[in-house]
């Protein structure tokens, strides 16, 4: 296919660009990110307190994060891919590079946290006291060091050694929010569901050993194209098993809805926003630029859990009515989204089809960018609402648009661009998913021929699920009359709160409008990782007419909103009795039994009713009723294995006698064993 | 000139749009053994919401005001992808039919919450029972569009009507017989006709849309009755579009555009008939069988899709 002029001449622009004086400079640049929030911040807010210390590390985490997003702007639109040798300073070899795919994931990260930054200023100077308001920011600013180091590492010890300690700060964060019994249950299925997914991380790593005898990318890189089969399917396993446990693919999501909740706002933004992006940079790496695809079961079988991921993920939101719950399910909803768009990918390329493969892989990636930008706005909606009214339960909330004006439209806008309207950023990368599974259709003679557009059902399924469920959020605590004191009472946040709500609104509504920013970068990158490709005509095709679109629908509103309304206030009809109260509004829970009704196989509540007394079935003193929800992954998979471990374990204590002339024996037996080891591998 | 052929089409769905609703009213109506409205009734009662005041509950918010606005933008931005006369449309790039259907669910989102903002009950119960049935309805919806769109192998819907305007009808395929069944019947939800929702009724136990907009007064609810007359009239020129698009021209001269006219009034009068006869003849559904009624749509539109692959291309 030929190429359009505007590309061509991106093209040609870049290359005058590789001068190494540039380099230089982004190099220090980078560098300077990575020391300011690895090393300043954390120094200067452990050896001062006080207000200029913390105003200067703050300050800090903001502009590192700035230049952050300067420096991956720079590696994304210009051809400059800086990199940084560390390995003097570490016992291991721990380099650094930014190349495209990198670059991107660092602009999320940088774009994302900045605003994140801006609101937290505000968040926790309300919330914690001086200590803990420290500790928070040390550990914030590790936070993004270490998301940062895993999408810019260069070797495998690097990646491995940021994404444990991404692991370890994000749980720190949550601890210092709170302890209570329940919550260190939450937070240790959060740990050991981490590592289990680190476990197979590394081993994927560790695979590649044999072959490249470096976990250097660049010799993981080239020795992946001679390695057996066996082998290059035992490592796309591990590792879609590893991310997709930190991704939160179904059932893998167990500790998702457990740990985002009990973060404060601001961090579970950076969760799910930030480090749930890191799985599917992983995936990228390992499954397009490592492995350059898989066998065709491969990409169904992505595909396959994704679809499961995003349907589950999105009737379990609609269930909930804990604000922050609701969202970290969406976040499964998406997450399954963005590995739809992998899979139909994964599945272009092993039918030779690069243009297929690199639509489905801008959608992908376009998609991890808006949701980033949308799922944090809306954690950080979720904590100015919880900040105003003191609740997070959709239930107690209402009649906030009216007290709270400007926060409510910035959550209004991230509830439109969650539910992939047209004119914000969640439709253009659900579109461009669209037609990644159209274009399915051309794959002559294929499973894929049917299979990949019937997709499109499953995605418009979410997609209406989707629409259903953040009509509910917005609709339910935002509007009509308010449920609870807390909310009648509500005030609008304040100014630091609001600017970081709108910087992300700001972005989510630009994408939406002007896709063509970042559109374009991504065909370029989509291009380094799918070998042959063009770029997708959709692309360019998009960029252009969205902005027509937008134009008709805002010229309509303009005129309309012209023309001069006579209004008059009048009470609400209340059927003619003196008046309505808010108890008699639809609540949550209430606007989603209808769907709840009609999936009522999914969701399988266990209810239990209370009689007392017990024997008076017609006369009882007191009833409760309770329904609990989504078990059934417990029951069915993961209490089996937990059983199973637990009595191993109780099997292999026997093995602690306490006697140590028995501790002496193992030694002995241990060593006979490595010698006989030894003597037989040569 | 085909710019304002475009134009034209646009502005025929919009403003003849009171016209079709008063025409299904009043074979409604004769159906019933009733003498019925005028058929020019439907404009006169949005020229009278017109002219009234805005009665605004004082507990509601801007969105309130906002949502009958963008409903009704939205429905206008659709109206500028279907072919009514010639086979082209204003927007008729490739890959309009996702931006079709979600300009759809734009303006019922809003509407949605705007229905939430009045604060009465009867607002969360349309809203309630309109996110059920909408958020069903998007499946079949455009796996019946898609469905058209392997088959012509065009993306944008005037694509599509171009490609079965070359086609002969008496060689109709299965996947054409399916889509079309699947999307009437997603028509039929989606404009909130019966067999899934009653247009007329004003008890509440039954009531999808009319629940929402109850609280809607004076020249917003002109824009929420206009809007879903425009949705009802958009949805039947697409459905005629798609399947039975002959008698289109393909020239741009005057005679030719009014021939197509005639043509399309006949097709429309048509399809308004059916409609009254179906919404005569059919009790409303209860709401729990909608899904299974939108299941069938859905099997039906995947019936489409799979049939694509052994029809002759």
């Amino acid at each position: 296919m030929t190429l359009p002029e505007e590309y061509l001449r991106a093209r040609e622009m870049v290359s005058y660009e590789k001068c190494p004086m540039h380099l230089v400079y982004v190099k220090t640049a980078f560098a300077l990110v990575l020391g300011a929030l690895g090393v300043l911040v954390p120094l200067v807010l452990m050896v001062r307190r006080g207000r200029a210390a913390r105003g200067l590390a703050i300050g800090l985490v903001i502009g590192s994060n700035l230049m952050g997003c300067f420096v991956a702007a720079l590696c994304l639109w210009r051809d400059i891919d800086p990199n940084l040798d560390l390995s003097n300073f570490t016992p291991f070899p721990f380099k650094l590079g930014i190349d495209k795919l990198s670059a991107l994931f660092l602009l999320l990260i940088c774009t994302v946290a900045t605003p994140v930054a801006v609101f937290a200023t505000s968040y926790f100077a309300r919330h914690y006291a001086e200590a803990r308001r420290n500790w928070m920011w040390a550990f914030f600013s590790l936070f993004l060091l270490s998301m940062i180091v895993v999408v810019a590492a260069s070797t495998g010890f690097a990646f491995l050694a940021g994404w444990e300690l991404m692991t370890l700060v994000s749980a720190a964060l949550i601890l210092i929010e709170g302890d209570t019994t329940e919550r260190r249950h939450n937070l240790f299925i959060y740990l050991l569901m981490m590592h289990a997914g680190a476990a197979a991380v590394a081993a994927s790593f560790f695979l590649f050993l044999p072959y490249s005898h470096s976990l250097d990318f660049a010799a993981i890189r080239a020795s992946a194209a001679a390695m057996p089969s066996a082998a290059r399917v035992a490592i796309f396993l591990t590792a879609f098993l590893g991310f997709g446990a930190k991704a939160g693919l179904i059932p893998l999501h167990l500790w998702l809805p457990r740990a985002h909740p009990i973060a404060p706002s601001p961090v579970s933004a950076l969760m799910s926003g930030i480090m749930l992006k890191t799985a599917v940079y992983g995936f990228v790496r390992f499954g397009f630029d490592f492995l350059g695809g898989t066998s065709l079961w491969g990409g169904y079988l992505v595909l396959l859990v994704a679809a499961v991921t995003g349907v589950l993920g999105i009737l379990y939101a609609i269930a909930e009515h804990d604000l922050k719950r609701l969202l970290a399910y969406s976040s499964v909803e998406n997450i399954g989204i963005i590995f739809l768009g992998l899979g139909t990918s994964l599945i272009f390329l092993s039918h030779h089809a690069p243009l297929g493969a690199t639509l489905a892989l801008i959608a992908a990636l376009l998609h991890a960018y808006n949701h980033a930008l949308f799922k944090s706005l809306l954690f950080l909606g979720a904590g100015a609402l919880s900040d105003a009214t003191h609740s997070v339960d959709l239930n107690e909330l209402g009649g906030l648009q009216r007290r709270m004006p400007v926060t409510g439209a910035a959550v209004l806008v991230g509830c439109c661009s969650i539910a992939g309207l047209p004119f914000f950023n969640g439709f253009i990368s659900e579109w461009l998913t669209f037609r990644g599974f159209l274009a399915g259709a051309t794959l002559i003679n294929t499973k894929a021929q049917v299979i990949l557009p019937l997709m499109v059902g499953i995605l418009a399924l979410i997609g209406g699920l989707a629409a259903a469920c953040f009509v509910n959020v917005f609709g339910i605590a935002l509007l009509g009359r308010p449920r609870s004191a807390g909310a009648e009472h509500a005030q609008e946040v304040p100014l630091g709160m609001r600017a970081g709500l709108w910087m992300l609104g700001a972005g989510c509504v630009g994408i939406g409008i002007f896709p063509g920013i970042l559109l374009r970068p991504l065909a370029s990158l989509a291009q380094a990782l799918v070998p042959g490709a063009g770029v997708p005509e959709e692309t360019i095709n998009i960029a252009r007419e969205i902005p027509y679109a937008a134009a008709i629908v805002l010229g309509t509103v303009a005129v309309i909103g012209m023309f001069k309304r006579k209004e008059r206030l009048a009470r609400t009809w209340a059927c003619g009795l003196p008046g309505l109260s808010s108890r008699m509004q639809y609540t949550s829970t209430v606007f989603s039994k209808p769907i709840r009704f009609v999936f009522a196989r999914v969701y399988r509540p266990d209810r239990k009713i209370e009689q007392i007394p017990a024997d008076q079935p017609y006369f009882p003193a007191s009833i409760s009723y309770q329904s609990v929800r989504t078990t059934s992954y417990e029951r069915a998979i993961y209490r089996p294995f937990v059983e199973s471990v637990v009595s191993l374990a109780h099997r292999l204590r026997r093995l602690q006698t306490g006697n140590i002339q028995v501790y002496l024996l193992y030694i002995f037996l241990a060593i006979v064993l490595l010698l006989a080891v030894l003597r037989f591998q040569r | 000139m085909k710019i304002a052929t475009d134009i034209l089409q646009a502005l025929v769905l919009i403003l003849g749009a009171p016209l079709v609703r008063g025409i299904v009213a009043l074979l409604k109506a004769r159906l019933q053994r009733r003498r019925g409205a005028s058929i020019w009734r439907p404009y006169s009662d949005v020229l009278k919401l017109f002219s009234k005041e805005d009665l605004v509950p004082p507990t509601s918010s801007l969105i309130f005001r906002v949502a009958p606005v963008v409903l009704f933008a939205a429905v206008v931005c659709m109206t500028a992808f279907i072919p009514i006369v010639h086979a082209s449309a204003l927007f008729g790039w490739r890959g309009d039919l996702f931006l079709f259907v979600y300009l759809l669910a734009l303006g019922r989102f809003f509407l949605s919450l705007g229905a939430l903002d009045g604060g009465s009950a009867f607002g969360g119960m349309g809203a309630s029972r309109e996110a059920l049935v909408s958020s069903l309805a998007e499946a079949p919806f455009l796996l019946g569009l898609v469905a058209v769109a392997i088959l012509s192998a065009r993306v944008d819907i005037a694509g599509m009507v171009g490609w079965t305007l070359q086609q002969n009808f008496f060689n109709i395929s299965t996947v054409h017989i399916l889509a079309f069944t699947a999307l009437a019947m997603v028509a039929l939800a989606e404009t909130g006709r019966m067999p899934v929702d009653n247009p007329t009724t004003h008890l509440e136990l039954t009531m999808i849309h009319e629940g929402m907009v109850l609280e809607y007064s004076g020249p917003s609810a002109a824009l929420i009755e206009w809007a879903s007359a425009i949705k009802l009239h958009a949805m039947l020129a697409l459905l005629i579009a798609l399947f039975v698009p002959w008698g289109m021209t393909e020239t741009n001269s005057w005679d030719s555009l009014a021939l197509a006219l005639f043509f399309y009034c006949i097709k429309i009068g048509l399809f308004a008939v059916l409609l009254s006869f179906i919404e005569s003849a059919v009790a409303k559904l209860r709401m729990y069988l909608v899904p299974d009624f939108l299941g069938v749509a859905a099997a039906l539109s995947a019936l489409a899709v799979i049939f694509t692959m052994w029809v002759k291309r």
